[in-house]
């Protein structure tokens, strides 16, 4: 039980700020953008090599992230110049990028010299400690990043963004420049992805030229999943988008590192990440009408009212239901146990299927 | 305060298809000076409104807003200057986003953005006195999503964001026609109470002839890309419903003898 915490955290904290960036493009833009699957790479490799050529953390790890953040603004300038959906610029971009993170790392895959990196320090502790400092330190770097991308998007600059996402036309003709908001977007999303290649990379100490393959889907899952808990609604409600995003992905990782656990082996887990993806999609649809049956046995009215509002408000005021109410203070003591519920029975569906 | 100088928009130019949106379009409004267009459907309002607004970049010729050259800035980069509401009482607002946020995009229009918190305590009391004249109760949900409310009050929140900065041109573009009769005139009342207000250049697109004889101060009605009818003053208010609909249905291109003896 005791590693199955510590495995979920070592894992799943680095991969917060590229969730927080994937929903930035998948919720707030409506879009998808697969260049975070090369950006992850990318910023793990520019970590690795600039680490083990002697640079210090610091710079390493901004080098990487503006790496990264260069392939985003690439991807926008694909889409705009040449008008290529941004899906398709990504798909574009993830395949060619897995040449340019190949000529960075110079050969498939290379190990960090474990001295050198952020957890440098940890070495010669106890490996409980070194555990627990290790999960302090991605802890800070996650809270960090995720106050600053949560303050930027209640800024000026950051609702122009949420508006381009809900309504372009509306946001242009309120002066919205909709093209410089896309490359913020985009530039953001794959900063992130690069900051959590570049995390990653030094927790596990190597890095190689499939470190971010499958990055997008398993950060859709994992925004998917934390919907299912936090329900943020509208893109208003930064603080509840952040919870999503935090609960949602170590959910996920809570769901990997059990199957492993289970005694399921590494090679099944992208059959678990796309399972997963589908259960989650499938409770974010059906779950309202799941919760809507309870109702009517009379035994879960309040998780049938929760679950209609999962869709957006849109659901609940067609439904009648008012999520404004829902938002009161008696929701987290009957929110809690019934996430936990699900999360575990969709856990258990895993290790079963 | 606006000014089209021979402006023109042909759509589709040199394929089969192509259509001749504005044909020469001379046209200039005062501020203060409120002006209603009516027009068959294809006549070229929708055009004309997209034209200004910078949606469509015209053909030929120019568009002035208070003297400034705007016929080749993007729509984000004349909004400063061109307030539009649209006639989809949906539009105008971001629906998954509370009042607040909408109100703060709206109130940033035309400047640059900055990197400080949109929604401050002291503007929310702000947009609370702004909504409270809207008498709709509005002013306690600042937090709800837009797309609670109703179209019509929706439509009303538009309004009021269009005013939030002042605007050059008003550009209501058939902003009543999805309300109901009793939020349609609580919205034009809305309209005239902020053209007052703002002393800018109105324009509005409308399918009611009474609306167009008896709002504002002057009327034009276009027919195949054109002004062909332009009026204002006692002559305007002389005119009946009926009088208007012939002048736009009936007459195609040339002008019949009546609207010439109306003119």
């Amino acid at each position: 039980m005791r590693f199955l915490v510590t495995d979920t955290l070592i894992a799943g904290l680095p991969l917060l700020p590229v969730v927080m960036g994937i929903y930035l493009v998948v919720r707030i833009r409506q879009d998808f953008d697969l260049t975070v699957d090369g950006s992850f790479t990318l910023g793990g490799a520019i970590t690795a090599v600039l680490l083990n050529h002697g640079l210090g953390v610091p710079l390493a790890m901004l080098v990487a992230v503006a790496g990264a953040a260069v392939a985003g603004l690439v991807t926008t300038g694909l889409h705009l110049a040449f008008r290529i959906p941004v899906i398709l610029a990504g798909l574009v971009m993830s395949i060619g990028m897995t040449t340019l993170n190949l000529h960075v790392l110079g050969r498939p895959s290379i190990s960090l010299d474990s001295g050198r990196t952020l957890f440098g320090g940890l070495i010669g502790l106890a490996p409980e400690v070194q555990d627990w400092l290790t999960i302090a330190i991605l802890a800070a770097f996650a809270a960090v990043f995720l106050a600053a991308v949560g303050y930027l998007l209640l800024t000026e600059v950051g609702l122009a963004l949420r508006a381009t996402g809900v309504n372009p036309r509306m946001a242009r003709a309120q002066g919205v420049d909709d093209r410089r908001s896309l490359a913020l977007c985009l530039a953001l999303a794959n900063a992130s992805a690069g900051l959590s290649g570049a995390l990653t990379v030094q927790s596990q100490g190597f890095s190689d030229s499939s470190t971010g393959t499958g990055t997008l889907l398993a950060g859709v899952g994992a925004v998917m999943l934390g919907e299912l808990i936090a329900r943020p609604g509208g893109a208003s409600r930064v603080g509840r988008v952040i919870a999503a995003v935090v609960a949602g992905t170590l959910l996920y990782r809570l769901i990997l590192v059990g199957a492993l656990r289970a005694g399921l082996q590494a090679t099944d887990l992208s059959g678990i990440t796309a399972l997963t993806l589908v259960a989650a999609v499938a409770l974010n649809r059906y779950l309202p009408e799941i919760g809507r049956a309870l109702g009517r046995f009379g035994a879960g009215g309040r998780l049938g009212s929760r679950a209609v509002a999962l869709d957006g408000p849109r659901t609940a005021a067609v439904a009648g239901g008012r999520p404004v109410a829902d938002d009161g203070p008696t929701v987290p003591p009957a929110r809690q146990p019934a996430a936990a519920g699900r999360a575990s029975a969709s856990a258990t569906m895993k290790e079963a299927g | 305060m606006l000014r089209m100088d021979g402006v023109r928009l042909v759509h589709g130019a040199g394929t089969p298809t192509e259509v001749v949106a504005l044909d020469h379009v001379d046209l200039e409004i005062p501020a203060g000076q409120f002006v209603t267009v009516v027009g068959s459907n294809g006549a070229g309002k929708s055009s004309l409104v997209n034209v200004v607004a910078g949606v469509y970049r015209p053909t030929r010729g120019r568009v002035l807003l208070g003297g400034r050259d705007v016929t080749r800035l993007a729509v984000h980069a004349r909004a400063g200057a061109v307030a539009r509401v649209f006639d989809d009482p949906l539009a105008g607002t971001a629906p998954d986003l509370s009042l607040a946020d909408n109100l703060a995009l709206a109130a940033a229009r035309g400047r640059r953005r900055r990197l400080s918190p949109a929604v401050t305590p002291g503007r929310r009391s702000g947009m609370r006195e702004d909504l409270a004249v809207l008498g709709l109760g509005l002013e306690r949900r600042l937090a709800d999503p837009v797309t609670l409310l109703s179209a019509g009050q929706r439509q009303s929140v538009t309004m009021l964001m269009a005013g939030l900065r002042k605007p050059k041109l008003l550009l209501l573009d058939e902003h009543l026609a999805a309300l109901d009769p009793r939020t349609r005139a609580r919205v034009l009342d809305l309209t005239l109470q902020m053209h007052e207000r703002l002393g800018c250049a109105s324009m509005m697109i409308t399918h009611s002839m009474r609306h167009a004889i008896e709002v504002g101060d002057r009327l034009l009605v276009m027919s195949r890309g054109r002004v062909i009818y332009d009026v204002a003053g006692p002559a305007k208010t002389a005119l009946t419903p009926s009088d208007l609909v012939d002048i736009v249905s009936g007459l195609g291109d040339a002008p019949s003898d009546r609207q010439l003896l109306a003119g």
